[in-house]
């Protein structure tokens, strides 16, 4: 859950956000999305819109390490928090999740795949080997329209089984 | 072979577009921006039928920061669009038909700003009763969409004596079978940048499935020149079918001309539902008849299909059912009545399957009728009934010959997934209100345009001057792996490494008009161009290295990096030393077309696929909601070109199967969507796809077949919706014939013994 900061009464205030490991200050309107402070102030278009309704996951992102639909959160609740796109995660060269979904084929179009990716690494920060169950209850918010989940689900044992070979 | 990573070993290989997919780096068309675009908006019908009585757009384009406001009499050349026939209105001029229908256009400095100009448009309408039952809408006392009544298309096929063949029944089956208006749900809602050139040129970069087909359409629309439009269509993230059509494309050019800035068009997931193209919601009404011995011996199909409003492909998509509740059964007669209907509700249209996923259905459900009324097993019926492989095709034309049918059937008879239905259940289940069964179907599933369609197809090859080949092709990437396909067919068929090979697609100011990447066909289309440009390209490489090393071209052949020794596989003469050498560009071209039936039948197919789907579902007694456990699918399309492709598209396609059959199903009253968004409209999350799918690719042809690869892009997409009624009927003893299965039929009340 996000925490509610205050709203500003001050139209003049800025929006401070720490994105993809850098400090920013925006001029945005408090309620603009994350999603559209991201794409359209930011240019970092590897979060997308789709539903804007919290629905299909394409536009996940972390917010303090945790997923988050960009589309439902607004600027003024990501006051001071650390946010972190596809594009950050993506910095350092590929991860170890991104190496098993291009690997195991778990994309098509791709269109949902940076949010899916966001989540996948969220769920293993948070538990290394989550049982079916979990993983399911972790990725049940991001829809895919093109695998049928098939190369998802390939990609994903794939991620834990590196990171339990990692972990000895 | 069964088909996964393990069983394709190096063939398994790493998209090239897919580091760019998995980082968020690859720049969909809706992700472009320029610093000084406007944002267009388009002010869609709040009436699903009215007439206009006045539009006025004044209070609009007086806001500061609105640059255009536009109406129909803003359109220079035809006020229309649509691939088979332009019916559909850029913007209406007198009267709306549907709630997606366009009245103006805004484009504006923001989002906001151009939705606060839409919301100071004044529309005068008058409202007009609605048409939103196709079956009423053809009955003579329907109000009218247009004069010539509310019938679109009709089509129909008989053969035999239909009379004769049920007075000999053993056993007939009527039954009337209902599908969903399925929503293709691409990820990425329609959109895209329209950005004038000074040069007096216009660029589209917009998701569409035929670039040339869009660019002449735009032509046509603002009355100016194809060659000083370019349409760049790809990536896109995902289609289906539903970017065939022109969506946002006439907006985005007309705002982008009228004010000379680039303009940026991006649907809501809510306008992209209104204003988007559905699968056809149809009604098929059958009769068929079987002898004691189970033969087919009468069978009477009555299809009819909401069209919706405008006519898309909605006329092919009838042909295509009417080919398809014939099937692939030797049926001893047949008589098939079709038709489309004129109605205010959503726009029907182009979708993955075309027609087919209906018609399979219900003709897949009177074989399991049949089935149980005879006492037979469902699929020896099926045997009894299927083609041979040289029979003629549904409509009694002539077909590519091949094993597929026999093929599929025998491979699914032998799974170990159909062979659980005679065996004891491993364990009970693990609670008494859950309950088991296995069904199946069998698919023939037709591709290409068909006969009597321009069905174009081609592409070039090129050694560039730094040494890359490059691959020209018209065809569009929207998720389905084509360039991972062309890549792969580049490396086997010509012996190139993955880094000589440069691949551009989707720009029609520097590809060939391949034709549509659609009707399962720019796979197919690929192999063909490749197989055709093989000899004279390798030779033409070959002469021009033979010139510049001195040596006999027979000595020499085309490899990785380069030129290599024909007997030692050394390298002679990198392709950038010799593209240096050749001094001009070494290229070669192919233009040829889909392959048809030699009959005069519109629309009828010459190259089938087959497939055939065992599933096995627990259905929960106490919720009506059905679980797929286990999915068993035998495929024959030929050689398998990419088997990552190939298993994907039987996975994904299964998916909207199985959505089809359970859960989606986008809800219309009054002409109005009731489900406006992916709150309730309920595609298949990875919850409802965690069972095991295993894909059978059977890849023999008859000796001496020259298509190769068939369709695969549609087949995935039909069979497991009425594999899943069967095992529903199997696990519960209650039929559905109207899909997606409400989950009311099957709940149980809660007994306590």
């Amino acid at each position: 859950m996000i925490e509610r900061a205050p709203i500003s009464a001050d139209p003049s205030a800025k929006l401070n956000i720490n994105v993809n490991g850098r400090e920013a200050v925006l001029d945005v309107p408090p309620s603009k999305r994350l999603l559209h402070v991201l794409r359209e102030d930011l240019g970092l278009t590897g979060t997308k819109r789709s539903c804007e309704m919290g629905r299909c996951g394409a536009c996940m992102v972390l917010v303090d390490g945790k997923a988050v639909n960009s589309c439902l959160a607004m600027a003024y609740q990501c006051e001071g928090k650390s946010v972190t796109t596809i594009e950050g995660l993506s910095e350092g060269g590929l991860t170890p999740v991104q190496q098993c979904f291009l690997e195991e084929g778990g994309y098509q179009c791709g269109y949902c795949t940076p949010g899916m990716v966001v989540s996948v690494t969220a769920m293993l920060a948070n538990d290394p080997s989550p049982s079916d169950a979990d993983i399911e209850e972790a990725l049940s918010g991001n829809l895919c329209r093109c695998t049928g989940y098939g190369g998802i689900w390939r990609a994903v044992k794939k991620a834990i089984e590196l990171k339990k070979e990692q972990t000895g | 072979m069964l088909l996964n990573r393990d069983t394709s070993g190096r063939r398994w290989r790493i998209r090239p577009d897919g580091p760019g997919k998995v980082t968020g780096e690859l720049e969909y068309l809706t992700d472009l921006s320029l610093p000084n675009m406007l944002i267009g908006r388009v002010l869609r019908s709040p009436h699903p039928h009215a007439y206009i009585r006045s539009v006025d757009v004044s209070k609009a384009l007086a806001l500061p920061g609105v640059h255009a406001a536009l109406t129909a009499k803003d359109v220079p050349g035809l006020n229309r669009f649509g691939i088979a026939r332009p019916d559909y209105p850029v913007f209406c001029e007198d009267r709306v038909r549907f709630i997606g229908d366009a009245v103006a256009a805004v484009a504006a400095e923001s989002d906001e700003l151009a939705e606060l100009a839409l919301a100071a448009i004044e529309v005068d309408y008058e409202p007009l009763p609605v048409v939103d039952d196709p079956e009423r809408a053809i009955l003579g006392d329907s109000p009218l969409l247009y004069e010539e009544g509310n019938v679109f298309h009709r089509n129909g096929y008989k053969f035999g004596d239909i009379e004769a063949g049920f007075a000999a029944a053993a056993h007939i089956v009527e039954e009337t079978y209902s599908t969903p208006r399925q929503m293709h749900t691409y990820m990425e809602t329609e959109g895209g940048l329209f950005v004038p050139g000074e040069d007096g040129r216009l660029t589209a970069y917009s998701p569409t499935q035929h670039g040339f087909m869009d660019r002449m359409q735009l032509s046509r629309i603002l009355a100016k020149p194809e060659e000083d439009i370019r349409v760049v269509s790809s990536p896109i993230g995902g289609s289906f079918g539903g970017k065939d059509e022109l969506n946002v494309q006439p907006y985005g050019a007309l705002l982008a001309l009228a004010t000379g800035r680039p303009v940026k068009l991006h649907n809501s997931r809510w306008e992209s539902v209104r204003a988007g193209l559905k699968r056809h919601p149809m009604k098929i009404t059958m009769k068929t008849g079987v002898d004691a011995y189970g033969r087919l011996v009468a069978h009477r199909a009555y299809v009819i299909a909401d069209k919706g409003p405008y006519s898309t492909l909605g006329a092919e998509v009838l042909n295509f059912a009417t080919e398809h509740v014939v099937g692939p059964y030797r049926f001893k007669a047949v008589d098939v009545d079709t038709v489309s209907a004129f109605t205010n509700n959503g726009m029907s249209g182009e979708f993955r399957g075309f027609g087919g996923n209906q018609a399979i259905f219900a003709l897949e459900g009177q074989l399991d009728r049949l089935a149980a009324l005879l006492g037979m097993d469902p699929w020896e019926l099926r045997r009894r009934n299927l083609r041979r492989a040289e029979d003629p095709g549904p409509l009694g034309q002539p077909i590519s010959v091949t094993g597929g049918a026999g093929q599929v059937w025998a491979s699914l008879e032998g799974s170990a997934l159909w062979r659980r239905r005679s065996e004891p259940p491993a364990s009970a289940p693990s609670a008494p209100w859950l309950k088991r069964g296995i069904g199946a179907a069998y698919v023939m599933h037709a591709a290409g345009l068909g006969v009597g369609i321009p069905d174009p197809a081609g592409g070039r090859l090129q050694l560039r001057g730094d040494g890359k080949i490059e691959a020209f092709f018209g065809y569009e990437e929207f998720g389905q792996g084509l360039i991972a396909s062309l890549m792969q067919m580049l490396i086997e068929m010509f012996g190139f490494a993955e880094r000589d090979i440069v691949i551009t697609i989707g720009d029609t100011d520097v590809v060939p008009d391949s034709g549509s990447t659609t009707a399962s066909r720019a796979t197919s289309m690929m192999w063909q161009s490749l197989r055709r440009l093989r000899g004279p390209f390798a030779g033409k490489l070959l002469e021009a290295a033979s010139r510049a090393l001195a040596l006999p071209a027979e000595t020499l052949a085309i490899g990785e990096d380069g030129i290599r020794g024909a007997k030692d596989g050394r390298l002679l003469l990198s392709y950038a030393a010799l593209a240096g050498a050749a001094g001009q560009p070494i290229a070669a071209q192919t233009h040829f077309s889909y392959p048809t039936s030699p009959v005069d039948r519109v629309g009828a197919h010459y190259m089938y696929s087959y497939s055939a789907v065992a599933v096995e579902v627990e259905v929960n007694t106490l919720t009506g909601r059905v679980h797929v456990v286990d999915q068993y699918h035998a495929v024959a399309a030929g050689p398998v070109v990419n088997p990552q492709g190939y298993l994907g598209q039987i996975e994904g396609g299964s998916s909207m199967a199985l959505g089809f059959a359970l859960t989606e199903d986008a809800v219309m009253s009054g002409g109005h969507y009731l489900t406006k968004n992916l709150d309730t409209y309920l595609v298949p999350t990875i919850v409802e796809q965690n069972g095991a799918v295993t894909v059978d690719a059977i890849e023999e042809l008859p000796e001496g077949d020259e298509h190769g690869p068939r369709g695969l892009g549609e087949l995935g997409s039909v069979g497991l919706a009425p594999a899943i009624a069967e095992a529903v009927y199997q696990a519960t003893g209650k039929r559905a014939s109207k899909l997606p299965i409400d989950p009311a039929l099957l709940q149980e009340p809660i007994r306590f013994n």
